[in-house]
């Protein structure tokens, strides 16, 4: 047991870290851990290499230990970990992990670049613990969908059997049976087409009803606030982006008056309006209308491209389908 | 990494809606945008013309300013004003680093230079056009301004 010796060793593994050897730094790590285990720092800086790696559990096992041994204030190691969760397909933890590592990055005096990335960090995960829980939806929506259209189409066979019985005991006629069966079957397609849209009405492809409201956006990053605080003028911004506003240049961005960091005030009802719109099932079409823009911009360049059904089905099926894969795994 | 996203979504704004006068012409990419402004009153400097702007962004914006400055083709002039150079570089307060806010948008920057076209009644180029035009290397960004008047 040396610490002198770890922290030589840490120094090293640094230098390989930033030099982008992330499996020589990692394995310095390990050696510096061997030294000394009652370090912290080792376990969060291996768990930066493993994360460089794509060792995700390791990462996982690496952070819980150096929580294990320093959990007040140990913002990387949460960082860390929500980015392996995240990785590994657990937004939900992903998401505990990242507010944690965010509320020990704001609560710091220093408000250092870090809580720019990890405010970045908490939306991307609460957009995946969204998209999930839409998915599911999504999943039993369509499940309670077809029951209903076999409950409909057994109603339909039921009378159409009908009239056949009703046909060979002579009480209807051959024309008299066919217009009956076609009646049916009009009425039976009507039903069944109702019911599809009224689905289609409730379905995220539908974005127009499903817009973030304007005033849960910040005026800077132009994305959804997490933690919004209000300056003395009254308007509120993401803190993370006005702080890094407020660095370069100490000044109300409204107003242009003097403004300090010290100053901004959270805006907890903000907050709570922000925290209620992600609890609510609303979608994401203020990211989906770009990104679905940005696409139709890409392929128009594409001289094949022009209006056939072949189009038409491109953009209202399968677009809107990649869009909600690309939104799930980015 | 959030200046290409911030772009997209006004992008997006300024195919739903853009204020008169102000034209969006190409938006290639997320680096680099051209708008073509002209001002809305009947100012005999500027009477039926129209100016082409040119937008640079760097991976900090809306933190940092753009850079914009005019471009000129046969269908487009630099417009006189005592503020801009004959090589297109505008000398706004609102462009410069001191004053920027992170608020302002591609379209406020329009609106305000559309304002600042309209305001002025001098047919004229800033002083030292020629020295400054000549000698200048610098990118407008790096150049260090002083804002001698506030009343043009």
């Amino acid at each position: 047991m040396s610490p002198h010796l770890a922290e030589q060793l840490k120094q090293k593994g640094n230098s390989q870290f930033n030099e982008g050897n992330f499996d020589k730094a990692a394995v310095f790590y390990s050696q510096a851990i061997q030294q000394y285990s009652s370090n912290p720092l080792l376990y969060t800086n291996r768990a930066n290499a493993r994360l460089k790696l794509g060792l995700w559990s390791e990462v996982i096992d690496d952070c819980l230990r150096s929580i294990e041994l320093e959990a007040v204030n140990n913002m990387k190691a949460y960082y860390f970990l929500a980015q392996a969760q995240f990785e590994l397909r657990h937004p939900n933890e992903a998401l505990t992990s990242a507010i944690t590592a965010y509320d020990i990055c704001s609560r710091s005096l220093t408000q250092t670049s870090s809580a720019f990335a990890i405010a970045t960090f908490v939306i991307k995960c609460k957009r995946a613990k969204w998209d999930l829980r839409e998915r599911d939806r999504l999943r039993r929506r369509s499940a309670l969908l077809s029951e209903l259209e076999s409950h409909l189409t057994h109603t339909f066979n039921n009378d159409l059997s009908e009239v056949d019985q009703r046909q060979q005991s002579g009480e209807l006629g051959t024309i008299g049976a066919t217009e009956e069966k076609d009646a049916l079957t009009k009425t039976h397609e009507a039903k069944i087409s109702e019911l599809r849209s009224i689905f289609a009405i409730a379905d995220p492809g539908n974005m127009a009803k499903r817009e973030v409201p304007e005033y849960l956006i910040d005026a800077i990053s132009f994305e959804i606030m997490h933690d919004p605080v209000i300056t003395k003028n009254g308007q509120s911004y993401e803190r993370a982006t006005i702080i890094e506003h407020l660095k370069r240049n100490p000044t109300d961005p409204l107003s242009r008056e003097p403004l300090y960091i010290p100053e901004l005030r959270p805006n907890l009802a903000l907050k709570k309006a922000c925290d209620d719109f992600w609890e609510g099932n609303h979608g994401w079409a203020y990211d989906c209308g770009v990104m679905t823009f940005t696409m139709m911009m890409m392929m128009r360049d594409w001289s094949f491209w022009d209006d056939t059904p072949f189009e038409r089905f491109w953009f209202r099926c399968i677009c809107p389908w990649i869009l909600r894969w690309l939104l799930r795994t980015s | 990494m959030f200046a290409s996203k911030r772009l997209g979504k006004e992008l997006g704004k300024l195919h739903e809606h853009i204020a008169p006068g102000i034209t969006l012409v190409s938006a290639e990419d997320l680096k680099q945008w051209i708008m073509d402004i002209r001002v809305l009153d009947d100012n005999p400097i500027y009477k039926d013309q129209v100016f082409r702007l040119k937008f640079s962004f760097s991976n900090s914006y809306p933190i940092e300013a753009p850079e914009v400055v005019f471009i000129s083709d046969a269908q487009h002039p630099i417009p006189m004003h005592p503020h801009v150079y004959s090589n297109g570089i505008i000398c706004l307060d609102l462009l410069d680093k001191a004053a920027w806010s992170p608020v302002h948008n591609v379209e406020s920057i329009c609106i305000s230079l559309q304002s600042m076209l309209t305001g002025n009644s001098k047919n004229e180029r800033p002083p030292g056009d020629d020295d400054f035009v000549r000698r200048n290397t610098r990118r407008p960004r790096d150049i260090n301004w002083s804002f001698h008047d506030n009343d043009v």
